[in-house]
């Protein structure tokens, strides 16, 4: 039987996490910030920490990247929309691997140093992985096709821009579960009229965004 | 050894390997005026008093023909080679002669090509490789 309130919770943390890329992404890109690793440091393991800890359920956070990836592309604004896209939705499969392989579901307690450490390993691993995933598909799906060579030589820029989405992982994860700590929770009968409503509004606001920025 | 254990030691390996990554791209960053094409040195007002002009897109993008200045720059035969654009910070792209003829290069050394994805603006590019 299908859980229609993992189902939605997919749906209402992949929307937030589209809408953040779009529109928060847009706006640290303009004034020349290093969006794509704060993106992944904050927003991303972020909101992947919060779901996983709340539906403890495998295969969530790659439903939840395939939904901010597919939102991603309807704004084809700042930067490269389909790497983004594509490094969204890889990002997204990758937290799932490092947490199930890590069994970090089972965990009830958590001292604030595995949580420092999985801020790092994951955002980091998530960050570098997206990238090297959007290196390989973005070229493939294109007529010029991909060389391996391209990727190799840029391999140590890779490597060393994961830094900073690292550095942000060690404050994130350890503030989700002091978020979590403090038990607020949502009414049943507030829950799907909420969820349906955030994801609603993340997806008419960046598809209205995109519409008025190609009309002015 | 318990995964517990196993989590902060890989949590500082990653860190040494994204801080050694750092200072060897530091350290190996390269700063030049001149573009190397097919082994010889110009320099970018050289190639725009050489090449033809291409626009795109109601002439946002403006910068000279990359086909033209392959021709320009006695590349033979130039549809049987890949062209690989290098960056100053290492990142590369290769592209097809196909690719070349959609493709722009700015006066910021910038390539632009209007049937690739952004993934290959190049900037400040070095080095255009013929192969």
């Amino acid at each position: 039987m299908i859980d229609r309130k993992f189902i939605v919770g997919i749906i209402v943390f992949g929307s937030l996490w589209g809408f953040a890329e779009c529109i928060i992404g847009s706006l640290l890109r303009d004034v020349n910030l290093p969006a794509g690793a704060i993106m992944t440091g904050v927003f991303a393991i972020g909101l992947m920490t919060l779901s996983r800890t709340t539906f403890r359920q495998p295969g969530m956070q790659t439903g939840i990247g395939l939904v901010a990836g597919g939102l991603r592309l309807f704004n084809p604004f700042g930067g490269c929309f389909i790497c983004s896209a594509i490094a969204i939705m890889a990002e997204g499969l990758l937290f799932d691997l490092i947490w199930t392989g890590f069994s970090l579901d089972q965990k009830k307690t958590q001292t604030l140093t595995i949580q420092a450490s999985l801020g790092i390993t994951s955002a980091y691993l998530v960050y570098v992985g997206g990238y090297i995933v959007t290196q390989i598909l973005t070229p493939v799906f294109s007529s010029a096709g991909f060389y391996i060579e391209n990727l190799i030589v840029f391999i140590p820029q890779i490597l060393a821009s994961g830094l900073l989405a690292a550095l942000l992982g060690i404050v994130t994860v350890p503030v989700v579960f002091a978020l979590k700590k403090t038990h607020i929770t949502m009414q049943d009968r507030l829950y799907y009229p909420v969820t349906i409503s955030v994801s609603a509004f993340c997806w008419v606001f960046v598809i209205m965004n995109t519409i008025l920025i190609v009309w002015l | 050894m318990g995964k517990d254990r196993i989590l902060p030691i890989l949590a500082l390996i990653l860190l040494f390997i994204a801080s050694s990554s750092s200072l060897y791209v530091y350290a190996s960053q390269t700063t030049t005026d001149t573009l190397r094409i097919n082994g010889q040195q110009y320099t970018i007002d050289q190639l725009f008093s050489l090449t033809k002009p291409r626009s795109f897109n109601d002439s946002q993008y403006n910068g000279i023909a990359l086909d033209d200045l392959m021709l320009k720059t006695a590349v033979s035969n130039p549809e049987q080679h890949t062209y690989t654009l290098k960056a100053s910070d290492g990142y590369e792209k290769t592209v097809t002669w196909e690719n070349m003829r959609n493709g722009l290069l700015t006066k910021n050394r910038e390539s632009i090509f209007s049937d690739l994805p952004k993934a290959f603006r190049v900037k400040e590019i070095v080095t255009i490789e013929v192969k």
